[in-house]
């Protein structure tokens, strides 16, 4: 009976363990295994009947809980950390490239992003311990795919479990270049983004390419046509272009979620330079996206890059001269660009939240559970923006409300107080059933926010209406005069003489 | 961790992704890529990548290793550790616990610092390290007493650091080679490492110089012939450097091929500045050079410090001192008419022995056929830069590779420096591309209908309009400077349709004529039976066309027959993301108007109206002569007769009231009661009154 207990409470404390497990190494595994063997021995064996050896069996059972429970204790405290509702930007990257020498090679970018808080986590993509999940817990928040030539990624990463990864609303960066494989181009594919089909092929662009002493056949681009978006690219502007050397891609237009960050400039093509040219590019002009961003439903970000060099400490560095322009760079816009566009990939920006959705008449301050048409209604709500460490108030002045009934009947935009509160004040129709409010915020670069309130709305009462109507006074006044008439008229019927 | 070569590292490293554009290049010639020297970029990297927390590094280790590299570097502004350091150089030599490791780093560090550090001290530390010699049992172990011994030999003259046993130590290491070349870390490790066996060399070399007695000579010729059988494993890069990989890699971490490279560089520089006579083919040593260079500027410290500490070692090694051929650009503008320039510098970027650049050949991409010229390249002492004036004749715009060759006239010279045979070149040759005889014309038929003549580049306004029956063309032609036909990589037509809807043409060519007709009865289809206004864009631009243009030519309304039912839909166009995102229009709801009433005036009129017939009963009734006479003199009846009129009243008011307030439950409930109570005094009142007048009547 003691052993049984005990039993259920070791399992209690694994499944414990196995639901949090993110960091619990092989070591604990083992532990739990001993564990389980000992308890099963414990129960099981009938011939154990020496007394110390079964205490000294109990014992190393004991401790062995212990060890798991410090565990998973410690585990809380490093699962606190990670992506939460309340603290939605990530902790913990995982880096895949196809050669270690990237992280020497690309070091600027990963330090910046270590240095911001996050802890990268590399791996060659090959590697056979690759694992975004164990136990169904995402031991990740975001992921960097850095390795464009891998054609298999090892242990049981593949196409799905990278989607399902950005499902659950995890994030990813994935940059391709010329010798990116099918592997790469098929996760671009899911998310709406064609990267050019010709293997062979560049972005080329005899418009707008990069002057250099030594890149002479243009296939190095100095790109400026940046999506007009402060959330996406931070407040301050770009000023020098962007080094880009690598392959194209379009977007998807069906695809709403889909935007393109960086475009080619309009005398760009993506061919294969060494060639001729002899049948038209499948990618020409502006429709060619550079780097593009996707933000889900569910407000997963990815972005993706032709290029993997445009994150490289060279380019970072280098200075920029754009063709046909006389503005010479100390330094190319590589790093603000790719260090704003990922604080944004890794919310560290555009992320709102709603809070304190309230409504009521005017004048009174309880929430009603019913509104009688025509009454004058408030609504408000509370939106702020993560900054990347704390919440900040929102300031907008295009939130609107819909009040809303199969369609909305009142859309109105919301005023601001510049601390984060938004109000609105209007009638309600003179419709009654059941209605909605509803806050559909959708801007570029942000999270979405789809709020609903469900309300009824109810008509008149008969005691409700307006009761002494002037027009009606004749009727009222015929009819007291009769009343009163037949009043006189019984004392004269009945006692005149 | 695993390094490999990365200017454009990961083109390198992705080997097989890379092949095919190799293979397109190889075919060209075999190596054709640029290593520049160390540049002013290293020098700033080094200073960024190594600084120094509040005065000191985090391990000796590093500090060697920072303060190596600015040696190397030659950073006069290299920030101040000094004393922090060599308080913890002090530390580490006096403290026993200290390990021959540790020793190893802090008399490094103190070769480079100069720290004050006894005598005494200093024999002290030698007989530690000699015990480690002899208890040593792994290679790191020997490598690390061994170089700590060697390090106070050069640090001081007045110790004795001579190892007696010296054949028996060099016996013992070899013990470790393995037959690949390859050596093991220790003896219980089976495992063998490109790294440990640069290790080794340079703990031999060691061994070698502080050796009391002479070495066994067949010894240090079998150690010769390990070195020959470990070139064997070098590795090669398609860009003709050499690299060594380690496959093994242990828990300390740096092992690739960064770090095996400079291992074995090192041993085999310390090797053979203790032995005579050790030949490596110099483009292998070359080879090495290029594959340090071909990193770049490596993004960490430890990466940079192998870089440059290597590259140190090859500038200075007795076997062959790689020389590099550099050009500042390999983009030549004929208009500008840019000079053909070559830099030649030892690794490290200084001046070289004097010598002479001869240009040997010129490959024109395309073609495999290449012009022999041996051209000696002018020499200008003051920017130490080779030039030649003109360019070689026949080279007009275009890609080319320029087949280099340094010659050394002094035979000494050519002995101690490797240069590698010949180096090639990418060079591209830019010019201004006439653009001549540009029209655009409809044709109906093979008919003329109009036609325009074209400035380009330059600004143009066609206005033409066509239907499904005619065609239209373009056409141009393109020379060169030295007026040859020229082909751009890209000559694109592109015609926009007002929906956005695109379409784009290649324009072909027929020597310098180029030459498009868009047959619009067969691209009607294509089109997608669109009428309207279609712009014309023209793109001509290539590598080395410095007047690459993309010129709106105007535009051409096309008259097309209308869409029959099953033609295809023109693909969507994507929507403007500023538009799909921004504030919906506002939604105010209109409220039902209420109904129209008469005013107030006319009600209160018909309310007196309907007044006036109650006053004219009054007044009748006052006309009439109304008395109470048969009111009930006695006074029950009386009473009886003033309850009845009072319940009376009471309905009468309750309906008043009923009006003004209650509702209608009150109303009946109070009615009911009033009703009973009217119903008993109306009967006793109204009978009474019935016998009153029945009395009269019988009366």
């Amino acid at each position: 009976m003691r052993n049984d207990s005990k039993r259920r409470s070791n399992y209690t404390e694994s499944t414990n363990a196995t639901n949090l497990n993110a960091e619990l190494e092989r070591n604990e595994r083992n532990h739990l295994v001993n564990v389980q063997s000992l308890l099963t021995l414990l129960t099981s064996d009938p011939n154990l009947k020496n007394p110390k050896a079964r205490r000294i069996l109990v014992n190393m059972a004991k401790f062995t809980i212990a060890t798991i429970f410090v565990a998973s204790i410690s585990l809380l405290l490093a699962l606190t950390r990670s992506f939460s509702v309340e603290n939605p930007t990530d902790r913990r990257i995982l880096v895949l490239l196809d050669d270690l020498a990237l992280k020497s090679s690309h070091s600027i970018f990963f330090t910046s992003l270590q240095a911001r808080g996050f802890e990268l986590d590399f791996k060659l993509s090959d590697d056979p311990k690759i694992a975004l999940q164990r136990y169904g817990q995402y031991l990740y928040d975001g992921l960097v795919l850095f390795s464009p030539t891998t054609e298999r990624f090892g242990g049981s990463l593949d196409v799905a479990a990278v989607l399902d990864f950005v499902d659950s609303g995890k994030d990813l960066i994935v940059a391709a270049d010329a010798t990116a494989s099918d592997l790469i181009r098929n996760i671009a594919a899911e998310c709406g983004v064609d990267f050019d089909e010709d293997p062979s092929a560049v972005v080329i662009d005899h418009g707008s390419y990069a002057v250099s002493g030594t890149e002479g056949d243009h296939t190095l681009i100095a790109a400026d046509d940046f999506i007009q978006s402060d959330v996406l690219l931070g407040s301050t502007k770009i000023e020098a272009p962007v080094l880009f050397k690598g392959i194209g891609h379009s977007v998807n237009p069906a695809n709403s979620l889909v935007l393109k960050v960086l475009s080619a400039s309009p005398s760009a093509y993506s061919a294969n330079p060494k060639s001729k040219l002899s049948t038209p590019p499948s990618l020409f002009g502006s429709s060619i996206s550079l780097v593009s961003v996707v933000q889900a439903r569910n407000n997963a970000r990815v972005l993706f890059s032709g290029s993997l060099d445009l994150f490289s400490n060279k380019f970072f560095k280098s200075p920029v001269q754009k063709a046909g322009s006389s503005n010479k760079y100390e330094k190319s816009g590589n790093q603000q660009f790719v260090t704003e566009l990922s604080k944004w990939v890794f919310h560290e920006r555009g992320h709102l939240k709603a809070v304190n959705v309230r409504h009521h008449r005017v004048g009174e301050t309880d929430e009603p559970a019913i509104y009688r048409i025509n009454d004058d209604l408030e609504y408000s709500v509370e939106i702020y923006e993560w900054s990347g460490s704390s919440w900040e108030p929102y300031v907008a002045s295009d939130v609107q409300v819909q009040f809303y009934m199969m369609s909305p009947y009142v859309l109105k935009t919301m005023s601001t107080d510049k601390k984060g509160l938004f109000h609105a004040s209007f009638k309600v129709p003179d419709v009654y059933g059941v209605f909605q409010f509803k806050v559909e915020y959708q801007r570029l670069g942000y999270t979405s926010l789809s709020l609903a309130k469900q309300i009824p709305v109810r008509p008149f009462r008969h005691n409700e209406y307006e009761r002494f109507i002037p027009t009606a006074f004749p009727y009222y006044g015929a009819s007291f005069s009769t009343m009163a008439g037949f009043f006189i008229f019984s004392f004269v019927y009945l006692y005149s003489k | 961790m695993k390094i490999s070569p990365a200017e454009d590292s990961q083109a390198m490293a992705r080997k097989v992704g890379i092949i095919a554009v190799l293979l397109a290049v190889a075919s060209i010639c075999e190596a054709v890529a640029i290593f520049h020297p160390i540049s002013e970029s290293h020098r700033s990297a080094a200073l960024e990548l190594f600084s120094p927390v509040a005065g000191s590094f985090s391990s000796l280790e590093e500090a060697y290793e920072a303060l190596r590299t600015f040696e190397v570097l030659g950073i006069e502004k290299k920030p101040d550790v000094k004393d922090h350091t060599c308080n913890s150089v002090v530390d580490t030599l006096s403290l026993m616990s200290s390990n021959s490791r540790d020793l190893y780093h802090a008399l490094r560090v103190n070769g480079l610092l100069k720290c004050e550090i006894s005598n005494e001290a200093l024999t002290g530390i030698v007989s530690r390290l000699k015990d480690a010699v002899k208890d040593a049992t792994s290679l790191l172990d020997y490598y690390h007493s061994i170089g700590g011994l060697l390090l106070i030999k050069d640090q001081s003259s007045e110790v004795d650091v001579l190892l007696e046993n010296a054949d028996g130590t060099l016996r013992s290491i070899k013990a470790l080679s393995q037959s690949d070349g390859r050596w093991r870390y220790s003896s219980s490790n089976p495992e063998s490492s490109t790294r440990a066996a640069g290790l080794a060399f340079e703990t031999i070399s060691g061994v070698i110089s502080l050796a009391a007695s002479a070495i066994d000579e067949t010894l240090i010729g079998t150690l010769k012939k390990d070195i020959m059988k470990l070139f064997d494993s070098i590795e090669k890069y398609d860009d003709g450097s050499y690299y060594f990989d380690d496959k093994h890699i242990d828990a300390s971490g740096h092992q690739g091929p960064l770090s095996a490279t400079s291992a074995v560089v090192r041993g085999l520089t310390a090797f053979a500045s203790t032995s005579e006579s050790l030949n490596i083919p110099e483009d292998k040593i070359l080879g090495l050079a290029r594959f340090f260079l071909g990193i770049g500027v490596p993004g960490n410290s430890k990466d940079l410090y192998y870089q440059i500490d290597t590259l140190s070692h090859l500038e200075n090694n007795r076997v062959s001192v790689p020389l590099v051929l550099s050009l500042p650009a390999t983009v030549l503008s004929l208009t500008s008419k840019d000079k053909l320039k070559v830099k030649v510098s030892t690794v490290l970027g200084s001046s070289a022995p004097p010598l002479s650049v001869k240009l040997m050949q010129v490959f024109s991409s395309g073609s495999k056929d290449a012009s022999v010229l041996n051209k000696d390249l002018h020499f200008d002492p003051k920017e130490a830069i080779y030039s030649l004036d003109d360019l070689p004749e026949g080279v007009d715009i275009g890609e080319y590779v320029f087949a280099f060759e340094i010659v050394l006239s002094d035979p000494e010279y050519k002995r101690k420096f490797a240069t590698g045979g010949r180096t090639k070149v990418p060079v591209h040759v830019t010019g201004v591309v006439k653009v001549d005889n540009a029209k655009a014309a409809v044709l109906e038929g093979d008919v003329v209908e109009s036609e325009k003549k074209l400035d380009l580049p330059g600004k143009n306004d066609l206005a033409l309009s066509a239907n499904h029956l005619q065609k239209l063309r373009l056409s141009f032609m393109l020379t060169t400077p030295f007026g040859k036909p020229f082909k751009p990589h890209q000559a694109l037509l592109k015609l926009r349709h007002e929906t956005g809807v695109e379409h784009i043409f290649v324009v072909e060519n027929s020597g310098r004529h180029f030459e498009i007709t868009l047959d619009f009865l067969g691209l009607v289809e294509k089109f997608f039976y669109l009428s309207g206004q279609y712009n014309i864009d023209l793109t001509v631009g290539d590598a080395v066309m410095e007047n690459s243009f993309l010129e709106p030519l105007g535009s051409v309304e096309l008259d097309l027959p209308k869409a029959p039912e099953k033609a295809t839909q023109p693909p969507p166009q994507a929507a403007n993301p500023y538009l799909r995102y921004g504030p919906k229009a506002e939604i105010a709801h209109i409220f039902r108007a209420p109904e129209k009433r008469p005013p107030q005036e006319v009600s209160f009129a018909f309310l007196g109206l309907v007044l006036v017939p109650f006053l004219a009963f009054l007044v009748g009734l006052l006309r009439l002569g109304v008395n109470f006479k048969n009111f009930p003199t006695s006074a029950i009846p009386a009473t009886f007769a003033i309850l009845f009129h009072g319940g009376i009243a009471a309905v009468l008011i309750l309906y008043v009231l009923f009006w003004l307030k209650l509702d209608l439950f009150t109303t009946l409930k109070t009615l009911g009661l009033i009703g009973i109570f009217l119903m008993f005094v109306g009967h006793r009142t109204l009978s009474h009154l019935a016998s009153t007048s029945a009395k009269l009547k019988s009366a």
